[in-house]
């Protein structure tokens, strides 16, 4: 039999023109269901955003001797650059070190002006590719290089600390997450049996008078693809407008957070969302109708 | 074209709507089925429907057993009968022509077909004033004619009718049975179900009676009751 494409689009057209109010509720339904769920998607983003950027911020120092040579100091830098637990490595000389604390206190000039260049050592910055590492790294400094341990400084306990709060914290938000999406299968399932009960009666002409399964199924399965892609669509645009509203509001409200548009991708959440929502309409009216019709 | 093999129908346990149910219904015939409310005239339509399933027996319409039919080749088989009932059972959100052509759609006829077929038939009814009309903005009779219309738009080789009057005022009641007749002599096999004694008796066609499950009466020429 050929496949009518146009007469069941424009059946599902009619029937949600026909269905209104049970059309307004699927939609309202799939569209809270979506924005949760969005919503949980920015939160997962923004948290991994805001932990990546801290623990990018996460290195090692090392400062050397007074007495090292500008030539020691070159082959530990080369060194330690090649070491693969190092990202990179950043060698900060003694006027260097002198520039940028009279950077920060601009502002209370008495405290530099009569420091030498010598006082505040040379030391390496360095940026580790991940910070369980830091300990291994410090213990290497030790051995291999030859730096006590006072002259090494790293941030041990809020590494620490760091990681075991921001993998729990991502872990809930994918869980809560996961809730949400299968309350809102459940709820949209739901919201679309309803529907097909309140016109049990018009399938049951249909099949009276010889229509088949698929032919009473499809413009219901297009009604809910049309009906997923209308929720979500516009859940996905009010979620993307809240992203705006909460960066907006954080870059005030929240200076010392890193909360930047960077760490969530406008394009691929968007996209996810209308995926999610066209797929719960389509599967969720397809096996609705199916159970019906085998009762019929 | 329809024959019942020793029917015998139970519903739940021990209600039994048909009892060992012979009957042979030729190709071109007009039948009516009588009996009171009960009798097992539904059931009989139902089961040649293959609404539901015979407890013991076998049917057979053109030739073919029907619990040979597998599940999903139902809507084949019913696309052989026109069906019509007593509440019409139109879809309520279409016109009248769309009705009739859904009917058409449903066995995948081309647009074409369909826009010349569904004005001719719905002119046959004379309903071709009221096309474009929702079938709460029509009366009993004209529904019912739409449901004929749309029973007869593929020209199935049978129609099957439960009670098509059993709404209707007498004198509507006379259209649609002639209606019918007219149908019958296109040469399509024609079964009424009715308990409408005096359209029986006008009629004079083969007249089957069911009493409590059971065929206790087939005559050619009949009545609605035994003539003294």
């Amino acid at each position: 039999m050929r496949f009518n494409f146009g007469f069941f689009l424009r059946e599902a057209f009619k029937n949600i023109r026909l269905n209104l109010l049970m059309s307004i509720t699927a939609i309202t339904t799939t569209f809270i269901c979506i924005v949760v769920l969005g919503v949980g998607l920015l939160a997962s983003s923004h948290v991994e955003g805001v932990v990546g950027s801290v623990r990018e911020d996460v290195s090692v120092e090392a400062y050397f001797p007074p007495d090292a040579t500008d030539e020691e100091k070159d082959a530990i830098t080369r060194d330690v650059e090649g070491w693969p637990e190092v990202a990179s490595v950043n060698y900060v000389s003694e006027e260097e070190a002198l520039a940028s604390f009279k950077e920060t206190f601009a502002d209370r000039p008495e405290l530099y002006e009569n420091l030498d260049p010598g006082v505040l050592p040379a030391s390496l910055q360095i940026q580790l590719e991940d910070p369980t590492d830091a300990e291994a790294v410090a213990s290497r400094l030790e051995e291999e290089q030859g730096f006590s341990d006072e002259n090494l400084s790293y941030p041990q306990q809020t590494i620490e600390r760091l990681n075991s709060v921001t993998s729990a914290m991502i872990w809930g938000l994918y869980g809560a997450t996961l809730l949400f999406l299968i309350s809102s299968i459940l709820l949209i399932s739901n919201a679309i049996r309803l529907s097909i009960f309140a016109r049990r009666k018009e399938i049951e002409v249909m099949k009276l008078v010889g229509a088949s399964d698929s032919f009473v199924r499809t413009p219901f399965v297009f009604e809910g693809m049309v009906q997923g892609l209308i929720g979500a669509g516009l859940a996905g645009l009010t979620v993307i407008w809240l992203n705006f509203l909460f960066i907006d509001w954080a870059r005030d409200a929240l200076p010392f957070v890193p909360i930047s548009g960077d760490a969530v991708n406008t394009i691929l959440i968007l996209l996810v969302l209308v995926i999610v929502g066209v797929a719960i309409g389509v599967i969720g009216s397809f096996l609705s109708v199916t159970r019906f019709l085998r009762k019929v | 074209m329809i024959r019942f093999d020793n029917v015998t129908k139970l519903y739940a346990r021990d209600t039994v709507a048909l009892e060992q149910v012979n009957l042979e219904i030729e190709d071109g015939e007009f039948v009516f089925l009588v009996g009171a409310s009960g009798s097992g005239k539904s059931t009989m339509v139902r089961l040649i429907l293959k609404e539901i399933e015979p407890t013991a027996g076998a049917i057979y319409v053109k030739g073919t057993r029907l619990s040979s039919i597998p599940r999903r080749k139902i809507p084949r088989h019913r696309r052989n009968i026109g069906t019509v009932f007593q509440d019409f059972k139109l879809l309520p959100n279409k016109t009248a022509a769309e009705n009739v052509a859904y009917a058409m759609e449903v066995t995948g006829q081309r647009r074409r077909a369909i826009r010349t077929k569904v004005p001719q038939i719905l002119d046959l009814v004379g309903l071709s004033a009221k096309m474009d009309k929702y079938p709460d903005m029509l009366s009993g009779g004209e529904q019912q004619r739409v449901s004929i219309a749309r029973a007869f738009v593929s020209q199935p080789p049978i129609l099957v009718a439960d009670e098509p009057t059993g709404n209707l005022d007498p004198n509507t009641s006379v259209g649609i049975m002639q209606l019918l007749h007219r149908i019958n002599r296109i040469g399509t096999t024609v079964l009424v179900a009715t308990h409408d004694k005096e359209m029986v008796d006008v009629m004079r066609k083969r007249v089957v009676a069911l009493e409590e499950g059971r065929v206790v009466r087939d005559k050619v020429r009949g009545a609605y009751a035994d003539e003294v």
